[in-house]
């Protein structure tokens, strides 16, 4: 009996792995999971360095990791036995029925400790610099999570950074607004960042600091493009516990319209861009429908009946906020320092313009290395 | 490369296992030393290099003992020679000493050898057991190296003597029916690390991330249960591991621990717990110092000295002597002053109670650290219990419970006992279907990251 046994359990495991391996091994290879929103590893070229220190071995694993068998597959299975075997923590995500929270610490800086980077812009710039700092969805919705998830509070890590920023620097308080809305539908239930709504709102507070009149809620027709999103979030746990997501496009149909928009590739070459580009709607990655694929310049010009030129220095937090200010002013330069290749100042010239607004998320402000192409 | 890893299970696995039964018989000993050479590669080149070089250095030693070995006082010098060389190797890695060596050899910067605390116990065992005539210096070669590299025992797997590995190696025997028990067991220790040892290392972290000035008393508490149930499954996982490994090719290892964290005595708990180390502490250290002592009081002495050793084998420091001590003291006391017949259910309790709170030692790195800790956990922060800790309490206790649960032998006893029982047919009819799940469950939750290497010490 119990020999019978044993062999039936040697097939079935063997078999089951023989199948998952030889899957793995002769299926069909992606470079790209749209599930994932992220590209695959390539199998490993066998270097003799790399093989010698262990890194083509990492890099196996990696490659075998991402091309495993039914791989979106199991990391649903994965988040559902996660939950419940311990708190509802997958791969560094919050998961419940209302949201997904990041409750992963970045190993970044702290913040405060990138003050200098954007003091020494302001030194060197004669026009005025306003600055932005958004708390991500765990800034705003965090406290239903114990504290030693979430470690030191958003609020607290921007309210440091503005107090370390010169009095020069017009500072916009982004946390409070948000935090007082945070019964509105201003964040995305599966992503980090904010809806269109929740841009609106700090849209409002900030362009009345830049010194003009915001356009009012009801002038926009608001066009739900999808919903069928699903952020960030979701892409690092595949849990679809939480509704999908609403992404809104805001329309200022009397107002300016865009007359030119070029983005200069990350290869270098320019392009035409698009302010909103639904044909992103169909790839893994929806957010990037704002603005399109991330570039390091976009140069928008307006039929706005004014002079004012802006700069925005941003990350991904500004690509639903930026259509918002295309009403006020006749040309904008956005700049993503995030993938640019090298300093900013091979890009543009600052002092082209008489304002600039720095619009990042709080979570992005430790990236020294990112942000330091700004004085380059 | 660790067992617990997708490229393990599904890729060097079933191909290994390939190769080895095309292979013909009289060259399967070769073929799993070919085997270990290239999970040893798929570590690290340096590594494999490494492991080749250890074994090539104990095997020069070990002859040259079993040369000089007419004269005892000549065969100590290669004796001493190739132990001190040996733990050189272990220190060199396991404390911050040595950096002047890595760059002597020209290590990688990240390199550890995992597993060396193991490998290099084995060693030093065999220097001694040629040196004291217990064995022959074998000439074969392969099954030297095969000793210090073989794949299933490399990372934290089981710890045997030559002749004991010797021996499993000529009774080799691959059949069905030992690769069924071989994946049961592969299951099982791949469970312990993936199920139980990860998600208690979540609340671990957890709990020991709160600073320990103001950590409740019930969070410190979850937080010492949760990292001694930790340490044992990894412990016990990676040794089941690789014993179920081995089975896959025909070799029978000995199991390492046998359920001994809720044992109704401390001196089983002493017994149970990494027999295999335990065994070799007092079969080189302790026993030759016993035959010396002849007052009682000398070899509890001894006894708790080999306990410290064994602790320090395992933290490389301070802390580790304390665990080791405190364990060692807690048996002689237990020998010396509790009367023969007690409760079953109050011993287990003061056996948990006490390796618990010898624990909180294990898992921190300064000693005066330790005492704050367990002053929290008598309320000394004056907080019994906090948000934070019911927070934990909800989350954990089904896990906490069941893995405690599954670190005794109740099940084992329902099983055995109840022979001929219908219960015990039925699970044994649904067991293959059971493992079968249980290793989907298992790549489920190593499939975000491919692995699961998490080590909780470097061993």
């Amino acid at each position: 009996m119990n020999r019978i046994i044993s062999k039936i359990t040697a097939l079935l495991t063997i078999v089951f792995i023989a199948i998952f391996s030889v899957c793995t091994f002769f299926g069909k290879k992606k470079d790209y999971s749209v599930d994932e929103n992220r590209p695959l590893a390539a199998a490993p070229t066998i270097k003799a360095g790399e093989f010698y220190d262990g890194r083509t071995a990492e890099k196996l694993d990696r490659c075998m990791t991402d091309h495993f068998a039914g791989r979106s597959s199991w990391l649903v299975g994965s988040t559902l036995i996660q939950k419940e075997l311990s708190e509802s923590i997958v791969n560094g995500v919050y998961v419940s029925e209302e949201r997904l929270i990041n409750a992963e610490q970045s190993s970044d800086a702290e913040p405060v400790a990138s003050a200098d980077i954007f003091e020494n812009f302001a030194e060197n710039y004669d026009g005025m610099v306003y600055f932005a700092a958004i708390p991500t969805s765990a800034g705003v919705y965090g406290d239903v999570l114990p504290s030693h998830i979430t470690g030191p509070s958003e609020s607290q890590q921007i309210s440091e950074l503005y107090e370390a920023l010169d009095g020069d620097i017009r500072k916009i308080d982004a946390y409070n607004i948000l935090k007082m809305l945070k019964d509105n539908y201003i964040y995305y239930r599966s992503d980090t960042k904010w809806t269109s709504y929740g841009a609106y709102c700090v849209y409002k507070t900030v362009i009345q600091k830049l010194g003009i009149i915001p356009t009012a809620y009801d002038k926009f027709s608001i066009e739900h493009v999808t919903d069928n999103f699903r952020g960030d979030l979701y892409n690092r746990t595949m849990s679809k516990a939480p509704r999908a997501d609403i992404m809104d496009v805001f329309e200022y149909r009397e107002g300016a319209e865009v007359t030119s928009c070029i983005v200069v590739r990350r290869d270098g070459i320019n392009a035409e861009g698009k302010i909103f580009d639904k044909s992103r709607l169909e790839t893994g990655d929806m957010y990037s429908m704002y603005l399109g694929e991330p570039v390091p310049v976009m140069r928008i010009t307006t039929s706005a009946n004014t002079d004012k030129k802006l700069l925005v220095i941003k990350d991904s937090f500004a690509d639903c906020f930026v259509p918002f200010l295309l009403q006020h002013y006749s040309e904008i330069t956005v700049l993503d320092p995030s993938v640019m290749s090298g300093g900013m100042s091979a890009y543009v010239d600052p002092n082209e313009y008489e304002q600039t607004l720095f619009l990042f998320g709080i979570d992005s402000l430790g990236d020294r290395k990112m942000l330091s192409k700004i004085i380059e | 490369m660790v067992y617990s890893s997708l490229l393990f299970i599904y890729g060097f696995l079933p191909v290994s296992l390939l190769l080895y039964y095309i292979t013909p018989k009289k060259l399967r000993e070769m073929a799993l030393l070919f085997l270990s050479g290239a999970f040893c590669c798929l570590i690290s080149l340096y590594f494999f290099i490494f492991v080749v070089a250890f074994a090539a250095v104990n095997y020069i030693f070990m002859h040259l003992i079993s040369l000089s070995r007419r004269n005892e006082k000549v065969a100590a010098v290669p004796l001493a020679a190739g132990i001190i060389i040996d733990l050189i190797a272990v220190f060199a890695f396991r404390t911050e000493y040595f950096t002047w060596l890595h760059r002597m050899i020209r290590a990688p910067g990240s390199f550890y050898p995992v597993g060396i605390s193991f490998f290099a116990l084995g060693a030093i065992g065999t220097l001694i057991d040629v040196y004291k005539g217990r064995i022959k210096a074998d000439r074969n070669m392969v099954r030297f190296a095969l000793y210090i590299m073989f794949f299933p025992r490399l990372i934290m797997g089981p710890l045997l003597r030559y002749r004991v590995f010797t021996n499993i190696l000529n009774n080799r025997r691959e059949t069905l029916s030992g690769m069924g028990v071989g994946m049961t067991v592969f299951v099982k220790g791949l469970a312990k690390k993936v199920i139980a040892a990860d998600n208690l290392y979540m609340l671990y972290t957890a709990a020991f991330s709160t600073s320990v000035k103001e950590i409740s008393a019930l969070t410190a508490w979850l937080g010492a249960a949760a990292y001694i149930l930790c340490l044992y499954f990894v412990l016990s996982g990676f040794a089941d591991m690789g014993t179920g490994i081995a089975y896959l090719y025909g070799l029978k290892f000995p199991q390492s621990f046998n359920y001994p964290l809720l044992s109704i005595r401390l001196r089983y708990f002493a017994a149970r717990w990494q027999s295999q180390v335990t065994q070799w502490l007092r079969r080189y250290i302790t026993k030759p110092i016993y035959s010396v002592c002849r007052k009682r009081w000398m070899r509890e002495a001894v006894f708790v000295l080999g306990w410290g050793l064994f602790g320090f084998w395992y933290t490389v420091d301070l802390n580790g002597i304390i665990w080791g001590v405190i364990i060692g003291t807690a048996v002689i006391i237990e020998s010396r002053f509790l009367r023969k017949k007690i409760m079953n259910p109050t011993g287990i309790i003061y056996t948990f109670l006490t390796v618990i709170i010898a624990g909180v030692f294990l898992s921190s790195d300064s000693a005066g650290y330790s005492v704050s800790y367990l002053f929290a956990m008598v309320g000394g922060n004056g907080a019994i219990a906090d948000t934070q800790g019911f927070y934990l309490f909800k989350s954990y206790i089904v896990l906490l419970l069941v893995t405690m649960y599954a670190s005794t032998d109740l099940f084992r006893n329902l099983m055995t006992r109840s022979e001929r029982n219908r219960v015990r047919t039925a699970i044994m009819a649904v067991s293959p279907v059971l493992i079968l799940a249980v290793l989907i469950v298992c790549t489920a939750l190593m499939s975000y990251s491919g692995s699961s290497d998490m080590l909780l010490m470097k061993l």
